[in-house]
């Protein structure tokens, strides 16, 4: 069955064509810069090579005519017609209190996704135009929408509510949804394949360290907590985010510097993190070159940084009342092995270990880092994202 | 590895049928003043190409920069990053030509008030109107930036008048996100419900509001300017004790004075003696402080004086200069 997974940002699209039964990647690529000067699109062909196209692309539905286009060219393509994509899996970034996991979409559905714009301005409507543009280009091919919340459905009230008015719940729907759902599900559940443990009976902290950072709690197979909240502000220091800030900071910069909301939201959603604190770079890269310089304030952005992952994992151990097994993945996750020795160097109390040549040798591939006698086991697993939405969209295509 | 390989993208459409462009993504914008670079500001921040006519080079460079120091202005109060300004800025294109008007759906006529006078000259503005027409196609809207009676006469001249339409935005107030959409007497339903979308593309409010001489903004300000100049004659209060009433009391974002500043008094005298011979009402005479003002050229913020007195930057140094 060949699936083409959709990821569609407020400027670009991403894009994954697999055959899931020959577990191939048949040609992957990205749209940039949609309605903008210099778009264009990048596509990787199954062989490696890759394709720079140059040209206008205003809008969503026109990216992804450029995508089919390409993927059924006869020099770069994979498929002889649009006939063979069987189905189309599309990332939507929230489903609200609607979906707790992945659905095939239906008017019924859009409707539903329609609803939740008011608390994910920016992410529902790119995807929702996704989903109209395969609609309109491929009408009889089945369409599945995979959330980034769904994932953390399972959390307990105590854990998503905010110690605010209850009204603001029931007006407006305030409360903690969570990120990052598809990638922890992926994670946590790979994670127990990969050492031999049972899903349904580990405790387990999932953190997610990559552009956006967060940590999740996964108790028997079930997100019990997780620290993105209403919005992907909330929780760890992340490139340009600053992750949990005192909201009282908020009203004293709107009375000092006359600012209003949206004027707050770019400042804490763009100019804060990693970039905000060292004044160089939301890349890791960059921060740590500028550590090996001497730079004193890319080396605090990086010690709050881990001391951040620290604080959560305390407190998720807390709240799983003990941990079995800690997985990390995202970039930094995957690549950063200084940041794992740090984070875990702290965690001696929970008896952690890890075998820092092991640890050191691993760079995106899946690895067990902790020592055997370390009392939690601890592991690398890349996220692999558009693979969990093309598995769901095949799960649930299949029966169809 | 494999060297990249570079295509042009248009032969991978899956259809051969042109693409249409949507509308409103680039507008034209003929002088770029100080309202003209708000107006180009706020639509390259909403994603909208915009290409705007200055007659001569060094009129082009002052223009542009006058938007970059906008988005500046943005990025230090933290409304905007360095990366997004590039991208931002890109949008936007200086010419001196009419014929780089020829693609946009949607042309804003925003020539500037006279810097000595403060008036806008009809007759330079009928000639923007009929120069638009030749290089535009019949369905492009032609606006005005207006306060006054005017978008009826202008179009009178055009073949297509129902293209024609007034707007005036309050680009003195920062962030005031509102605009009022004025119809004339030959304005097409179309051609408003299509600025109505314009509106919302660059995420403003509007109202209609009937061609009338200073619509609801600039009236209901001249007004409250006038009687506060008043309660300074009489004596009853200071200029930055009325303004911190309007600020303080009424939650205004701006004081009537420093927003006459900000205005120009020149503008408001202009303006004050047009709704005056409209309406006939003498409370729309220009009080005698601002009659003062306007003769000493003590104009506000840009001539470092007015009610008060400013630095370079545009932020006061010294307060209530001026006394009843």
């Amino acid at each position: 069955m060949k699936i083409l997974v959709l990821n569609c940002g407020s400027s670009s699209v991403k894009y994954k064509l697999f055959n899931l039964e020959t577990n191939e990647i048949l040609g992957s690529g990205i749209v940039e810069k949609i309605g903008m000067k210099g778009s264009c699109l990048k596509h990787m062909r199954a062989d490696g090579q890759k394709i720079l196209l140059e040209g206008e692309v205003l809008e969503h539905q026109t990216a992804i005519e450029y995508i089919l286009g390409v993927l059924t060219s006869k020099r770069h393509g994979a498929l002889k017609s649009l006939e063979e994509i069987d189905a189309v899996g599309h990332r939507v970034v929230h489903g609200g209190e609607k979906f707790n996991k992945s659905v095939l979409i239906t008017d019924e559905v859009i409707r539903k996704i329609e609803e939740c714009i008011d608390i994910a301005p920016l992410h529902n409507p790119p995807n929702l135009s996704g989903i109209h543009a395969i609609e309109e280009l491929l009408p009889s091919v089945p369409q599945v929408a995979v959330f980034d919340t769904a994932f953390h459905q399972t959390m307990p009230e105590h854990a998503y509510m905010y110690a605010i008015p209850y009204s603001l719940y029931t007006k407006y729907g305030i409360r903690r949804y969570g990120f990052h759902g598809t990638s922890h599900r992926y994670v946590s559940k790979r994670a127990c394949d990969f050492l031999g443990l049972d899903y349904q009976q580990t405790k387990i902290i999932t953190v997610h360290l990559g552009n956006g950072a967060s940590a999740t709690a996964v108790k028997n197979g079930k997100s019990i907590d997780t620290s993105m909240g209403l919005t992907p502000l909330e929780g760890l220091m992340m490139g340009t985010r600053s992750g949990d800030v005192d909201l009282g900071i908020a009203t004293f910069l709107m009375e000092k510097e006359m600012i209003g909301p949206s004027v707050l939201s770019t400042l804490f959603n763009k100019h804060s993190g990693m970039l905000g604190v060292s004044g160089i770079s939301s890349d890791m890269r960059d921060i740590k070159a500028a550590i090996e310089k001497g730079n004193e304030r890319a080396r605090l952005a990086l010690e709050m940084y881990e001391y951040r992952i620290i604080k959560y994992i305390g407190a998720y151990a807390a709240a799983l009342n003990g941990v079995d097994l800690l997985v990390f993945t995202g970039g930094v996750g995957e690549n950063q092995a200084s940041t794992r020795t740090n984070v875990c160097n702290n965690l001696n109390y929970l008896g952690v270990k890890i075998d820092e040549k092991i640890n050191i040798a691993t760079k995106g591939k899946e690895a067990l880092i902790s020592t055997p006698d370390s009392s939690i086991k601890v592991a690398v697993i890349p996220t692999d994202e558009e693979f969990m939405i093309a598995s769901d969209t095949y799960e649930i295509v299949k029966g169809l | 590895m494999h060297e990249i390989i570079v295509e042009p993208i248009e032969k991978y459409g899956l259809s051969k049928r042109s693409r249409r462009r949507t509308l409103f993504s680039k507008i034209g914008i003929v002088g770029c003043g100080y309202e003209g670079s708000a107006i180009a500001t706020i639509a390259i921040l909403n994603g909208i190409e915009v290409v705007f006519l200055e007659p001569t080079d060094e009129k082009n460079a002052n223009a542009f920069s006058r938007i970059e120091q906008k988005l500046d202005k943005k990025i230090e109060n933290w409304g905007l990053t360095e990366n997004e300004k590039k991208i931002v800025l890109s949008r936007v294109q200086g010419t001196k030509n009419y014929k780089d008007f020829s693609d946009c759906d949607f042309v804003i006529e925003a020539v500037r008030y006279d810097d000595q006078t403060g008036e806008r000259h009809v007759k330079e503005r009928k000639e923007v109107f009929l120069q638009l027409e030749k290089v535009l196609s019949p369905q492009a809207i032609i606006a005005s930036n207006v306060s006054t009676v005017i978008i009826t006469e202008l179009a009178s001249e055009l073949r297509y008048k129902e293209r024609c339409v007034g707007l005036h935005f309050l680009s003195n107030i920062p962030e005031s996100n509102i605009i009022e959409i004025v119809r004339g007497l030959y304005t097409s339903d179309e051609t408003y419900n299509k600025v109505c979308q314009f509106a919302r593309l660059i995420n403003h409010q509007y109202v209609a509001v009937a061609e009338s001489a200073g619509l609801v903004s600039i009236r209901l300000f001249l007004i409250e300017l006038n009687e506060a100049c008043e309660i300074l004659m009489e004596g009853i209060s200071t200029v930055e004790d009325i303004d911190r009433v309007l600020t303080v009391g009424f939650g205004h974002r701006l004081g009537v004075f420093r927003m006459a500043d900000q205005m120009g008094i020149e503008k408001i005298v202009n303006l004050m003696e047009n709704l005056f011979n409209e309406y006939g009402n003498s409370k729309y005479k220009p009080s005698p402080i601002l009659l003062r003002l306007y003769r000493a050229k003590h104009f506000g913020v840009k001539r470092g004086k007015g009610f008060y007195e400013y630095d370079k930057e545009g932020n006061i140094i010294k307060q209530g200069g001026e006394k009843a």
